[in-house]
């Protein structure tokens, strides 16, 4: 793997989620150099985080791993993982960026991914890749299949008693180590940073009672259902009991004008299906309700797997509840109104209860600082909805993924590609411009 | 005879786009297993002849795990062919008399870490409770 | 590609390479004594150690064992062979030998990561013996070239095979677009205005056309099929067969053009050239297959929610086409009398459930759902809400599936401008009946889920059915190129996860709605995407594949033909003549490498390259027989 960076590329991919993995990989293969900045310890976003993926319920890792891989082996590719893009100007026809390489505290080249220092450090936090129900380390490889497969040590948290640079076989592990910033040059960018969920939404909507530790995020959810999870099983977090009912709130944040997200995050419905459907499975006894408005199963096959969800006795009621309140034995109370059932308030407790966050644009869309338009939504704007979504305002910048809108894998992946189309055309007619005028 | 000096081997044959990676995880892992199990990988297990595993069993090993990537295989139908000479192979070891459970077809994914210990545990297990197929014919042809 | 067999060579001469790791290894592995056993073995001309192995320097060590001559393959014992089998496959490369001359041998992941004590090196000792077995019989490998027509072809000229026309041209591919019907636009040139932009869709098509008819790199067939298909990835032959139109319809349509040109006639398309007059056939060879047929309005079956028995019962692209026809300012009218009261239904002839739908006579159960209806419905409702404000609109749900990007938008207007929505039950779908007795000519009853259940009787002057997307007339072309469908009938993408836009067959390629339901956007970027996996195979020249392949051993085959029969992918194996008798052959670019044939033949005469039968034996015989030559438990 190529982890010292060449000063110029043909294109620059900002974010190394599945979206900036495909982009890469589609235009690599057309003969450009590609560099693909990735603020994460590893490439692979929210992708490589899920348990298994609808509707085929294959395993996320089994088909996330290879693209990371595929990027990471390819001749033409450099990923630059911990770093972030620091600015972007337009230069020379195209762009002049500045990298700021975050310090991992462990030197890339030397790290052999062992985990010694891992095992030796004394310190135990959260572990934010495991949902938060899991312990790591404050030295860590981020997770098993982590592309790449380099220690990072977290700062604030290091008590610096130095036993991880001691173990360390390589002596990769430097304490002392500077951020860096280094500066590259590329022709065209692909914006692919992803989203990120309304995780306030329990506090905004349900105010107290949202404090509970029963009450779980969908992605925590995916965690929990993982074969490589954080118990390994599905537990419930207060008392590590198995859960005999989980609920599912859908619509979470979106859909709702009060929240400021009118639109429909897209993925939730066939998620929540899913996740559904992987619970019957781990807990055959437990009674599983979805809370919804409409089911949105709307992609290839996604209706059939829906049906079966059904046939398979998973409860669909059509209500929007509010969390109110947990019981003496740990379960979650809602109240909603069934809109099919009459009418009328009712009550109901739930052993567990997922939220089906909405999904908000990342946390800095517009990484370049060159102004690129956003639509009403707030997301990345296209110029082009109906031909060519992945165009943006800017000439030589192009989007695919959930940076453009809330998505699946499947259509994040389809337009990653339709992204790489397009900045090839536009490499390509450049170099033709740059011919004849030479 | 030399193979009655050691524990009795089990040899596992695992997909190259699975089972392979599958149990790299359960290394990753760290999760122990017996070390008389020993992992050789293919692109298809459905490339083997029936009379392969027989002859595995005859070299000495006591029980083959065939790891397969089910219906998840990358090469469209191989696994239903592979079902087919698992099949057949319990016929052929059937007439020699063999006992079945030396011979086991599985699907193991690349994270199925728990999947992938109960299998070998349970070979291996049944390995050291029945020994080699070589001796237990031995034993009975004399 | 080398068919030597390994024994022909003079005796190998294998290194073995025992990685530390750092520790991570020799913690738990006696690494000197698995090198000092390995040095012992038949054929090992060099057994080394040392700390890390995929470091410079024992890389170095590795270069200079064969540069010097004194070994010709390896076999490195460290990590799982996914981390840095291509680093010392790089090594033989760099010492000009073949790369394939490399095998493998896991013992951390599978050694000293998973077992402790002396049997951790038992272990190794085995598998550093069975790699050094299989390296001994490994044979260099050549990777299979093919080479690649720089020229794809495109079939099906609506917005998505216009698009990877278009997108193959702009990276320097010559293109045959091939479309059946005189016209391009597709389904698109059906409509008005589209969402979630309000673009006449007219205007984007004229758009499009315009640039195709201007770009050399396209050559456009109209009013043509294919009648051949031969060849594979980067080598395909089609043959065409253009016609002039025939039937009615088409002439009509045909009738109402002037010039061709790029101009998209609302509601009937673009005419980019003059049809044919004559018949002709066309040869062509391809490097690459983008498939781009569309979809087709699901026709309701006589009597399925009035259709067909009562005039006013339209599918929604004919009240779609009937809104654009009124001129601006006047009321919604049919027939010359005014429309009062409307009920759209959604859901026609799709998300059909087993039990509860019955399929018509001939045709399977649509049970996909088609995804751009609701928005469509919502659209046309709110359209309709706005320019005939005098007109109640019922419309009639099963879930609202406003899911895109600006979708939502439409319900919130469509609701906000008082449109009545109904929730239905598939088991109690809406019953449309003609009503003598009421004011309005239709009836349509429905129980509103909502309301509890509440039976609701809707008067109304016309039913509109947003019916459903089904695949195109594809049954034709999936004989000729063995195209796979999916149980909807959509054509079928290999991985719908991994690779959304392939079909299993190495070369061919989808796009837009011949594989499931779209919008326009939707099938844009999937031709887009189809366009740039398409380019990046032909723009190349050749397309380089694996050399994992099938090989037959001609001096063993009998020609019986079993191996043909058991082969999953068409094509791949076949039987010739030769002066020697029948013998099977492999077609290196077609076949798959999963060795299903080398188990069904009874001669053992086919075997896939690097994962040959006697490499397993010699492996297996390795493992079993170690440990026990050094007289039990190391
Ligand atoms: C709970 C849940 C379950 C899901 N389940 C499924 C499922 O089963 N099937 C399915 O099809 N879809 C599912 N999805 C949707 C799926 O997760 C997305 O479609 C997919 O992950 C989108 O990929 P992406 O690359 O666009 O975005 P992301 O995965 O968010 O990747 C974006 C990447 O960009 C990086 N980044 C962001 N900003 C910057 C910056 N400024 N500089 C550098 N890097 C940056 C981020 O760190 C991240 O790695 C699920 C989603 C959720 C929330
Ligand atoms: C009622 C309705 C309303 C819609 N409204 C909207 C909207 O407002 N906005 C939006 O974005 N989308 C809308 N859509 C979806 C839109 O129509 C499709 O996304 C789009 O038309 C798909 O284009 P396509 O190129 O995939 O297929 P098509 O438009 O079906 O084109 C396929 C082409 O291939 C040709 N062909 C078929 N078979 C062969 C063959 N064997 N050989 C050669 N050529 C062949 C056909 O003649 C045709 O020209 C709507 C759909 C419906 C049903
Ligand atoms: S998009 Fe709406 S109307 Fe069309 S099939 Fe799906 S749910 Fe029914």
């Amino acid at each position: 793997m190529n982890h010292a960076p060449e000063n110029h590329y043909d294109a620059l991919v900002v974010g190394g989620g599945i979206a900036g993995l495909q982009a890469a990989l589609d235009l690599a293969e057309q003969g450009f150099r590609v560099a693909v900045v990735e603020e994460d310890a590893s490439v692979g976003g929210k992708m490589i985080r899920l348990s298994k993926v609808f509707p085929t319920l294959d395993c996320a890792s089994c088909i996330t791993t290879p693209k990371m891989a595929a990027a990471a082996h390819h001749p033409r590719i450099s990923l630059l993982t911990y770093s972030r893009l620091a600015g972007l100007e337009r230069a020379g026809g195209g762009f002049a960026a500045r990298i700021e390489r975050k310090a991992r505290f462990v030197d890339e080249d030397q790290c052999i991914g062992c985990r010694q220092c891992e095992y030796a450090c004394p310190v135990l936090l959260p572990d934010a890749d495991q949902g938060g129900f899991a312990a790591r380390k404050a030295i860590y490889i981020p997770f098993g299949n982590a592309i790449p497969q380099v220690a990072l040590r977290e700062e604030e948290n290091c008590t610096f008693c130095g036993k991880c640079e001691k173990v360390c076989p390589t002596g990769a592990v430097d304490l002392l180590q500077q951020p860096q910033e280094i500066s590259l040059t590329a022709e065209a960018v692909v914006l692919a940073t992803g989203f990120r969920l309304m995780t306030d939404y329990p506090n905004r909507a349900y105010g107290p009672a949202a404090r509970q530790p029963n009450l779980i995020t969908s992605l925590q959810m995916e965690r929990l259902l993982a074969p490589h999870g954080p118990y390994m099983r599905v537990l419930r977090p207060s008392d590590g009991k198995e859960p005999d009912s989980v609920a599912f709130i859908q619509c979470a944040g979106s859909r709702d004008l009060n929240l400021g997200v009118p639109y429909c995050s897209r993925v939730c419905c066939m998620y929540a299906i899913k996740q559904a459907m992987l619970l019957s499975g781990a807990l055959p006894l437990a009674d599983l309700t979805v809370y919804y408005l409409d089911i949105r199963a709307f992609g290839k096959n996604y209706e059939q797997f829906f049906q079966n969800a059904k046939a398979m006795g998973v409860e669909f009621v059509k209500a929007k509840p509010v969390v109110v309140g947990s019981t003496a034995e740990g379960a979650v109370r809602l109240r909603y109104e069934d809109q099919e059932g009459g009418g009328g308030g009712q009550e109901r407790e739930h052993d567990l209860v997922v939220m089906s966050l909405a999904v908000l644009p990342a946390a800095e869309l517009d990484p370049t600082g060159l102004g690129v338009g956003l639509g009403a939504d707030g997301f990345l704007g296209s110029v082009s909805p109906k031909l060519a979504p992945p165009l943006t305002d800017q000439e030589g910048v192009f989007a695919a993924g959930t940076a453009l809108g809330p998505k699946d894998i499947v259509d994040t992946i389809v337009e990653a590609g339709a992204a790489a189309s397009q900045a090839a055309a536009y490499l390509a007619a450049r170099r033709a411009a740059g011919r004849a005028a030479a | 005879m030399h193979a009655t000096a050691q524990q009795p081997k089990v040899l596992i044959l695992a997909s190259e786009a699975c089972a392979y990676p599958g149990a790299n995880a359960v290394g990753q892992a760290h999760q122990a297993y017996s070390d008389h199990a020993y992992i050789l990988r293919a692109p298809s297990p459905a490339l083997f002849p029936p009379q392969f595993y027989l002859d595995c069993l005859d070299q000495g090993f006591a029980g083959i795990i065939i790891m397969s990537c089910g219906v998840e295989c990358p090469y469209e139908g191989a696994y239903q062919v592979l079902a087919q000479r698992v099949d057949q192979a319990y016929q052929l070891m059937k007439t020699r008399g063999l006992d079945l459970r030396r011979l086991r077809l599985t699907a193991i994914c690349t994270v199925c870490n728990r999947a992938f210990l109960n299998e070998v545990n349970q070979m291996t297990r049944l390995a050291d409770e029945i020994g080699p197929a070589r001796d237990a014919e031995t034993a009975q042809a004399a | 590609m080398s068919q030597d067999r390994p024994n022909n060579h003079p005796e190998p001469k294998v290194g073995v390479y025992v990685c530390h790791c750092g520790g991570n290894i020799s913690d738990q592995v006696d690494v000197e004594q698995v090198a000092r056993q390995a040095a012992g073995l038949p054929g090992v001309t060099a057994a080394r150690h040392y700390s890390f192995m995929c470091s410079d320097p024992g890389q170095q060590m590795i270069l200079e064992d064969l540069t010097s001559g004194r070994v010709d393959r390896v076999v490195v014992a460290s990590c799982a062979p996914a981390l840095h089998e291509t680093t010392f496959r790089e090594v033989l490369r760099r010492a000009g030998l073949n790369p394939y001359l490399y095998e493998h041998a896991n013992i951390r992941e599978q050694v000293s990561w998973v077992h402790h004590g002396p049997g951790a090196t038992a272990k190794a000792t085995a598998l550093v013996a069975a790699a050094t077995a299989k390296a001994r019989e490994l044979a260099p490998l050549m990777p299979i070239r093919v080479a690649a027509t720089r020229h794809a072809t495109v079939i099906g000229g609506g917005v998505a095979g216009l698009t990877a026309a278009l997108d193959l041209a702009a990276r320097g591919v010559e293109v045959a677009l091939v479309e059946t019907t005189p016209f391009l636009g597709g389904n698109l040139a059906l409509l008005d205005r589209t969402f979630p932009t309000n673009e006449a869709a007219a205007d984007l098509l004229t758009g499009l056309a315009r640039r195709v008819l201007a770009q050399e790199r396209i050559s456009l067939y109209t009013c043509a099929r294919l009648t051949g298909f031969s060849g594979y990835v980067g080598d395909f032959h089609l043959s065409l067969s253009q016609a002039p139109p025939r039937d009615d319809e088409t002439l009509e349509r045909l009738a109402r053009f002037g010039e061709p040109g790029p101009e998209c006639q609302p509601f009937r398309g673009v005419l980019p050239v003059a049809p044919p007059n004559a018949e002709r056939r066309i040869e062509l060879n391809t490097g690459a297959v983008v498939l781009a047929t569309g979809f087709r309005h699901y026709q309701p079956p006589e009597g399925e929610y009035g259709y067909r028995q009562s005039s006013r019962v339209l599918t929604l692209p004919e009240f779609i086409a009937l809104m654009a026809a009124i001129p601006a300012g006047q009321p919604l009218a049919f027939e010359g009398s005014p429309v009062a009261s409307l009920a759209l239904v959604h859901c026609v002839g799709s998300r059909q459930i087993p039990g509860i739908h019955e399929p018509p006579p001939g045709r399977e159960l649509n049970q996909h759902c088609s995804r751009v209806c609701c928005t469509a419905s919502l659209q046309a409702a709110g359209e309709a809400r706005e320019r005939f404000p005098e007109t109640t609109i019922y419309e009639l749900y099963r879930d609202i599936r406003s899911y895109g990007r600006g979708h939502e938008d439409y319900y919130l207007k469509a609701s906000r401008s008082g449109v009545v929505f109904a929730r239905f039950n598939p088991e109690d779908p809406p019953r449309v009946e003609a009503d003598d007795s009421g004011d309005n000519p239709l009836k349509v009853t429905v129980k509103d889920t909502i309301l509890a259940g509440e039976e609701l009787e809707l008067g109304v002057d016309l039913v509109v059915l947003a019916v459903g997307m089904e695949p195109g007339p594809v049954a034709e072309l999936t004989q000729l190129m063995k195209l796979p469908q999916g149980a909807d009938g959509f054509l079928q993408e290999v991985h719908p996860k991994l690779r959304p836009v392939e079909l299993a067959s190495g070369g061919l390629f989808l796009a837009g709605t011949c594989q499931a339901p779209m919008d326009v956007g939707e099938a844009a970027s999937a031709a887009a995407a189809a366009a740039v996996k398409a380019a990046g195979l032909v723009t190349r020249g050749q397309v380089e594949l694996e050399p994992f392949v099938a090989t037959v051993d001609l001096a063993r085959c009998d020609g019986c033909g079993d191996c043909v029969a058991a082969c999953l992918r068409e094509g791949a194996l076949t039987l010739i003549e030769t002066a020697a008798g029948q013998k099977a052959r492999v077609e290196p670019a077609l076949c798959l490498g999963c060795g299903v044939c080398v188990a069904a033949c009874p001669a053992e005469a086919i075997q896939v390259a690097g994962w040959s039968l006697p490499q397993f034996r010699a492996m297996v015989q390795a493992i079993a027989q170690s440990g026990a030559e050094q007289g039990g438990q190391a």
